[in-house]
């Protein structure tokens, strides 16, 4: 962690917007002129905001996803950062070089070997065998037709489809059609993959275990990739960061522990509310001062509790409180006593609520003592 | 404006203009019209040179080979048929015509159709031209053909093209344009060039409905390589036409038989071919 000091930004958006319409270049202007509002744009030029202001970055290596429901730009995002869709205003930067000043050749060179895509629909050529298909992008490339299925062999080994190399699309199964989706993009050897709600269509067991796979695959590549999904639990399960999007705008970013934990309007919590704590939530973030237990727990000696580290997640917790036979366990860094997690603060935590009463409570009786 | 008067004004600007080009530009046309023969003839020869019954063979080696040989053995006996009709000569002369018609029909048409399922704009210039050529009576294409090629096979040809053409320009148009939008974007993500796009992503999509227009065109082409009897298009059409003239029903009878046949054949063999085509794109590994 220490050794990398610098981090490599590899797509930089800087006020990013897309508006779509045949007056969109009219609708910027006013925009940046009166400051219209997207109901006003909508009213005043007939245009409709897609992407409103985006400002992100993607580093090396990590796994960046895009949470939003339909109709929340996304997709148009995604879009923009390979230049399929052409932003009304704003900067994209693929590794430092401004993609809309590159010509038409620069560009399709970037596309091909620098940014991989992945879409929900697969898009298999359904007259290619799976290599072929696996070896579009280097056909585009002009490799020659043994070095280029030579790669998407190895490619396909990579998502364990060697065995179908020489089947055809529909002879597979959904799961299977993306995992080729997935071969096509790594054969060229991108470093970032542009991911396009690629699992939404799949059923939850096959997706879950793709969402595995490609996180694993992902890393141990050393890939960076943006993923879009309208799931957050997917978003949470993949991604190093997330953001999330709401009417063409970033609403919110950051780690899956930020976004449950803080999230920043009721938007985001109504998606938060449904999703499991157990592996998000870290003691650290729900211990409460030893001060506080020893003060309620007078009769307690807290050295005496089991102890997790900081960042052990609720689950984990749970297991050792139960094995403990106590009710509570402490929190330990380095052989130091920080914090003590109750049986109460632990439930409270599951269900992903702050435990006021008990606050109050502890508050009340250091009051008192003091 | 008295309308009698404008109609005859423009009648006359019509022949006028006509005359001036049979004037003007006599030697072009005939080169044209040599030019048309040459190739009719050239298909005529290949066909009518050898045995029938070796034209009828290797008709039914094809047929045997795209579609079974139950289908072989009707061909067989079917092309025999015409021959004992005593109609051999004639009905390879209209296989000739419409082969030929058919051919020129493709090289005018899947370029032409290709351009306008690119092209928006090109297409809007398109769709009510064929419209116009396909509603309009087949007789009409003879007239100006005859005009400035003369009687005979040019005309015929040039009439049957024309009809030929509209099936297959209109639906490699559609099967251009209709291609899904999730490859052109993956085409576009891949990095593809605009002939690559094209070779690789919209030619493969469009493949059936080309098919499906080759197919068609060729129907066109028999319906009115018939019709181009009267102009003296040679073949089944023309002994058609003088039989009907000379009220000689039962020869009449034969001749639209033999036709019946070459239509068949030439449609199943067309269909199946196409059918093992796809296939064979299918089991290129």
């Amino acid at each position: 962690m220490n050794t990398k000091n610098v981090v490599e930004t590899l797509i930089d958006c800087r006020g990013v917007w897309k508006i779509f319409g045949d007056r969109a270049p009219a609708a910027m202007q006013a925009y940046r002129e009166r400051g219209l509002t997207k109901t006003q744009i909508l009213q005043e030029y007939g245009c409709v905001v897609g992407v409103s202001n985006v400002n992100l970055q993607v580093r090396r290596g990590e796994i960046f996803c895009i949470m939003g429901l339909s109709g929340s730009g996304k997709s148009t995002l995604i879009r923009l950062l390979n230049r399929l869709i052409v932003p009304s205003s704003g900067e994209i930067l693929i590794k430092g070089r401004d993609i809309a000043q590159l010509d038409a050749a620069a560009l399709r060179e970037v596309r091909a070997k620098h940014i991989g895509m992945v879409f929900q629909s697969v898009a298999l050529l359904p007259h290619r065998t799976v290599l072929e298909n696996a070896a579009f992008g280097l056909e585009v490339q002009g490799l020659s037709k043994a070095k280029r299925h030579e790669v998407a062999g190895r490619a396909l080994a990579k998502v364990g489809l060697s065995d179908w190399a020489n089947r055809y699309p529909a002879e597979l199964s959904g799961g299977m059609q993306q995992r080729v989706g997935l071969a096509r993009a790594i054969a060229s050897d991108p470093e970032v993959i542009l991911m396009d709600e690629p699992f939404s269509a799949l059923d939850p067991l096959i997706r879950r275990q793709l969402q595995d796979e490609f996180r694993e695959l992902t890393k141990s590549l050393g890939k960076s990739a943006v993923f879009i999904t309208h799931d957050l639990e997917e978003a949470i399960r993949i991604g190093d960061r997330i953001a999330i999007m709401k009417d063409g705008v970033i609403i919110q970013e950051g780690t899956a522990e930020d976004i449950v934990l803080n999230p920043a309007d009721d938007y985001v919590v109504e998606f938060v509310a449904g999703i499991s704590r157990l592996h998000l939530v870290k003691a650290h973030s729900i211990m409460q001062p030893l001060a506080q237990y020893s003060a309620r727990h007078p009769h307690e000696d807290p050295e005496r509790l089991q102890y997790a580290a900081p960042e052990s997640d609720l689950d984990s917790l749970i297991n050792l409180l139960i094995r403990s036979g106590h009710d509570a366990v402490g929190v330990r860094e380095n052989g130091t006593l920080l914090g003590v997690i109750s049986q109460r603060d632990l439930l409270r935590a599951v269900q992903g609520v702050r435990d006021d009463e008990s606050h109050a409570q502890t508050r009340t009786s250091v009051e008192g003592l003091v | 404006m008295n309308p009698e008067g404008f109609a005859s004004t423009f009648d006359e600007h019509v022949d006028n203009a006509l005359i001036w080009l049979s004037d003007n530009a006599a030697g072009l046309f005939d080169l044209f019209n040599d030019l048309l023969k040459a190739l009719y003839q050239a298909v005529y020869t290949v066909l009518e040179v050898p045995p029938f019954y070796a034209v009828a063979l290797l008709f039914a080696l094809l047929a045997w080979r795209v579609a079974g040989w139950r289908f072989a053995l009707g061909t067989f006996l079917a092309l025999l048929m015409c021959a004992l009709m005593g109609l051999w000569p004639q009905t390879m002369s209209t296989l000739a015509l419409v082969l030929t018609a058919t051919s020129l029909a493709l090289l005018i048409g899947i370029p032409c159709g290709v351009a306008a399922g690119l092209s928006p704009a090109l297409n809007r210039l398109c769709d009510p031209a064929m419209d116009l050529v396909q509603t309009l009576p087949p007789y009409i294409y003879l007239l100006p053909a005859i005009a400035l090629l003369g009687y005979g096979t040019g005309t015929a040809l040039v009439a049957t093209v024309i009809v030929a053409v509209p099936p297959v320009l209109r639906l490699t148009a559609l099967g251009i344009r209709m291609t899904p939008k999730a490859f052109l974007e993956l085409g576009n993500a891949s990095g593809t060039t605009g002939w690559q796009q094209f070779v690789k992503i919209r030619l493969p999509f469009a493949m059936p409905s080309i098919m499906t227009g080759i197919n068609q065109s060729l129907m066109m082409a028999f319906g009115m390589v018939v019709i181009a009897g009267i102009v003296g298009s040679g073949g089944l059409g023309e002994v058609i036409y003088s039989a009907i003239r000379t009220l000689d029903i039962a020869r009449s009878i034969n001749a639209a038989i033999a036709i019946v046949i070459l239509t068949l054949i030439l449609d199943r063999l067309a269909q199946s071919g196409i059918r093992t085509a796809e296939e064979a794109r299918h089991d290129a590994h």
